[in-house]
């Protein structure tokens, strides 16, 4: 198995970071005193903070890929989401305090105070650009923002963030206290943002260009697998050096003129062999249509694998739960494990039901259950997925390893559900799609 | 700065920020109650307003931006321009009105301007005055008592340090160099910054030309300038060196006090 | 909602924290200046503005005996950073010497490249301008 980093040995990481910020703060202030050295020393304790926090935001995003194994692409946003908000106010806190603590310091008020620092200490006015880039960048970010944009406008507000690192680094050198005076602690600082910024290049950049190169991936064919369900077949040269494993997905670019600026992830439907993969891709709008029309032949930029979320060899039984697109990382799932594995595959009409004669198959084949449960709360009188019809769709559930994918509201309940069925927290895996 | 018993010696130092410096008056307490010195300050802000490249709507912004003509200008914009042109045939195109492409005579303008607001002090009487604007000196008579002025030239390697002290008496000292504000005089001819003198001080009459001779012959760089100020009439220079060695011109050597 | 009210209180406790643990050492150095009353006959002091730099204010006292300058005083320096303190150290000494030495040559004004304006250099020259 590759390498993989896992959540607690990251958020050490981050934390032991953040305490080695603090330390050299406290190393280069000697006193602190009146309320303009409080202020002054908040913000620059809080602009240490937000240089730093700035640059592990960037990290969790750089597709490391023992990261992304070990922390899941999910987790990731999750936490890369919460930073944001956090440093954009870390952000915030420091200029508003710098301001305030110099004005009292040099006994003016804080609108000439601002006036001089904007016009007369170097880099601040682009700093102060970089903090109004991230606000904007915030604001678009915020939940009822986002949903009136495509993903794919707000994608591309979001590179502006790199602009502002990039505006506002220089100010950290010529004023920051801690800095002006240690070659030491710039030459760490410096070091810092280069690493994580190769890093980025070679995960984002390199890798998939070598992998484009490498494995030649190209659209071998595409087929309905129901109204709004369409299956991709992608082939290319020794995919077995990808190590994908059940479960995980890749960032797909089809390279035709109409989509090549789009990246989407979407999880393997099958077990890839060494020359061809599957993706299933469920979805009403252009770009699902637009999928559907791929030409055999279109070259893919194919980034990955990515995910956390694969099984867990650990000799139990395994129960697999599947709600409406949630079945295609658990298909190849179902297909690989070995063992007592029963899946329950949960949608609202037949219709939405793909891949039935495979897992029919598959089932048959290794003595695994199917449980197609298929209808609307109305029709069952209730949830068909609660505690009482997990166990008895799944006897002995307690005692079994669950592996659950899912639109949220599925699995939220589900989670709740199974809880209650007595199935430990720990032996609940779940991967939640909204990125 | 000497505080005398005498009523008739007292003397008032003003110091006046304008055209981005600070401009500083040594006057007998006579020309603050007759308003020379009030003339002279007023003087110096009119000039600002007109000259300064740093203000959107003076003359000299809207010449640059070609929004005006010279005929519009005030008629001192005129006899600024003519001497700049003759200072320009002089130095062999060493001075410019226009450094970098971008019309600015503030190389003359500057020293021009001193001496004006000095002569504005010796025409209400004063027989005894120094007026500093940012470095260059125009002086009238003495410190008091028959003694010349003393006027310190900074060393521009040792900053605070004074490099010589020269006497002056009814005459102009004018520096030009990079001790303050860096390289940023351009020789006109490459468009690169000057090298090879620290400092250029030229010491004569006027300051209006003291002060453009300076700045030319710093224009020129060592070899040059050592020729062409001694080929000056009624002027001198002493020059400090990027190594630090000095030289100066033959007539320079009579003010050298120490 | 909660989770941020949370880590703003987390925030601000850490801040408040960190300086209060760097209250204990004397300020920034400001120096009494001495008043006129207690120099000797002859000798007055003029203080300087306060002039404002990107590192904290500086003032400076001037005490002039007979036009001539005697003492200089810093008043106000800023000391808060190792860095501020190393400035203090080097620079102020040998500023403060360097105008004993300008001074003693009984120079009426100084011929230099031009200058704008710079923190003690500022000062100086008000605290001479003022004592005329």
């Amino acid at each position: 198995m590759a390498t993989a980093v896992g959540p607690r040995a990251l958020l050490t990481a981050i934390a032991a970071g953040a305490v080695a910020v603090l330390v050299l703060w406290w190393h280069s202030t000697l006193s602190v005193s009146g309320l303009g050295g409080w202020l002054t020393g908040a913000g620059e304790i809080l602009g240490l903070l937000a240089g730093y926090s700035v640059i592990v935001l960037v990290l969790l995003m750089a597709r490391i890929r023992p990261i992304e194994r070990g922390v899941g692409a999910d987790r990731l946003a999750r936490w890369h989401a919460m930073g944001g908000r956090y440093v954009i106010g870390l952000i915030s806190g420091h200029a508003l305090t710098i301001i305030w603590g110099y004005a009292v310091t040099a006994h003016t008020n804080p609108v000439s105070e601002t006036a001089t620092l904007l016009t007369t200490y170097p880099d601040v006015l682009m700093a102060t650009v970089a903090w109004f880039l991230l606000l904007g960048v915030g604001l678009v970010s915020a939940r009822a923002v986002r949903r009136t944009m495509s993903y794919e406008t707000w994608y591309y507000l979001h590179f502006y963030t790199y602009l502002a690192i990039a505006l506002a680094f220089s100010h950290q050198f010529a004023v920051g206290a801690a800095f002006t005076g240690s070659l030491v602690a710039r030459f760490w600082w410096s070091a810092l943002y280069l690493i994580v910024g190769s890093l980025v290049v070679w995960y984002r950049v390199v890798v998939p260009l070598h992998d484009l190169t490498r494995h030649q991936f190209r659209v071998a064919g595409v087929r309905q697998e129901s109204p709004h369900t369409v299956s991709i077949y992608v082939q290319g040269r020794y995919l077995k050096e990808l190590a994908a494993e059940p479960g995980q997905f890749f960032r797909w670019r089809f390279l035709t003129r109409d989509l090549w600026w789009q990246s989407h992830p979407y999880s393997l439907s099958a077990v890839p062999s060494d020359e061809l993969m599957r993706i299933t891709v469920q979805g009403i709008g252009d770009h699902s249509a637009a999928l559907a029309r791929l030409a055999p032949g279109t070259r893919v930029l194919a980034e990955g694998p990515f995910g956390a979320f694969t099984p867990v060899r650990t000799g139990r039984s395994i129960l697999l739960l599947a709600g409406g697109v949630g079945i295609t990382p658990l298909r190849a799932m179902f297909a690989a494990l070995s063992g007592t594995v029963t899946l329950i595959y949960r949608a609202s009409t037949w219709q939405d039901i793909v891949f039935q004669s495979e897992l029919d198959a598959i089932a048959e084949a290794r003595g695994a259950i199917v449980h197609y449960v298929v209808g609307s709360r109305q029709e069952f009188g209730g949830d068909p997925l609660s505690a009482t019809a997990l166990r008895q769709l799944a006897p002995g559930l307690h005692r079994m390893d669950v592996y659950l994918c899912g639109p949220p509201g599925m699995t939220g309940s589900a989670v709740a559900a199974l809880t209650q069925a007595g199935v430990p927290r720990r032996r609940i895996h779940y991967e939640s799609f909204e990125f | 700065m000497p505080a005398s018993t005498s009523a008739v010696d007292v003397r008032v130092r003003h110091a006046e920020h304008v055209m981005g410096t600070v401009v500083s008056f040594d006057v007998p307490v006579s020309a603050r109650h007759d308003g020379s010195l009030a003339d002279a300050i007023g003087w110096l802000h009119w000039v600002d307003r007109v000259f300064s490249p740093y203000r959107a709507d003076s003359d000299v912004s809207l010449l640059a931006r070609a929004e005006t003509t010279i005929g519009a200008c005030a008629p001192e914009m005129a006899e600024v321009l003519a001497a700049c042109a003759l200072i320009r045939d002089l130095s062999g195109g060493y001075f410019t009105a226009a450094p970098g492409g971008q019309f600015d005579p503030s190389g003359y303008v500057k020293g021009w301007a001193v001496e004006r607001a000095a002569a504005l002090l010796s025409r209400a009487g004063s027989a005894d005055h120094l007026v500093n604007g940012g470095g260059d000196v125009q002086c009238a008579g003495g410190r008091a008592a028959g003694e010349p002025w003393r006027i310190g030239i900074a060393d521009p390697l040792r900053s605070g340090r004074l490099a010589l002290v020269v006497s002056a008496r009814d005459c102009a000292v004018a520096t030009s160099g990079t001790a303050e504000r860096g390289p940023h005089i351009l020789d006109p001819h490459t468009g690169q910054p000057a090298s090879g003198l620290a400092s250029l001080t030229i010491i004569g009459p006027s300051l209006a030309l003291a002060d453009a001779y300076a700045t030319a012959a710093f224009a020129m760089g060592p070899a040059r300038a050592r020729d062409w100020t001694a080929s000056l009439d009624g002027y001198a220079a002493f020059a400090i060196t990027a190594a630090g060695d000095t030289w100066h011109t033959p007539g320079f050597t009579r003010h050298i006090t120490e | 909602m909660r989770r941020a009210i949370l880590a703003v209180i987390a925030t601000a406790a850490g801040l408040v924290a960190l300086l209060s643990f760097k209250t204990h050492s004397a300020e920034r150095t400001v120096a009494t200046p001495e008043p006129s009353a207690s120099l000797p006959p002859g000798e007055r002091s003029i203080t300087g503005d306060v002039a404002n730099t990107a590192y904290g204010p500086v003032q400076v006292q001037v005490v002039v005996a007979t036009s001539k300058i005697v003492k200089v005083n810093v008043l106000e320096q800023p000391s808060s950073t190792e860095h501020d303190l190393q400035i203090g150290q080097f620079a102020f000494p040998k500023l403060i010497s360097e105008t004993l030495s300008m001074q003693s040559a009984r120079i009426d004004s100084v011929s230099g490249a031009t200058y704008t304006s710079g923190g003690y250099i500022k000062s100086l020259q008000s605290a001479l301008d003022n004592g005329a």
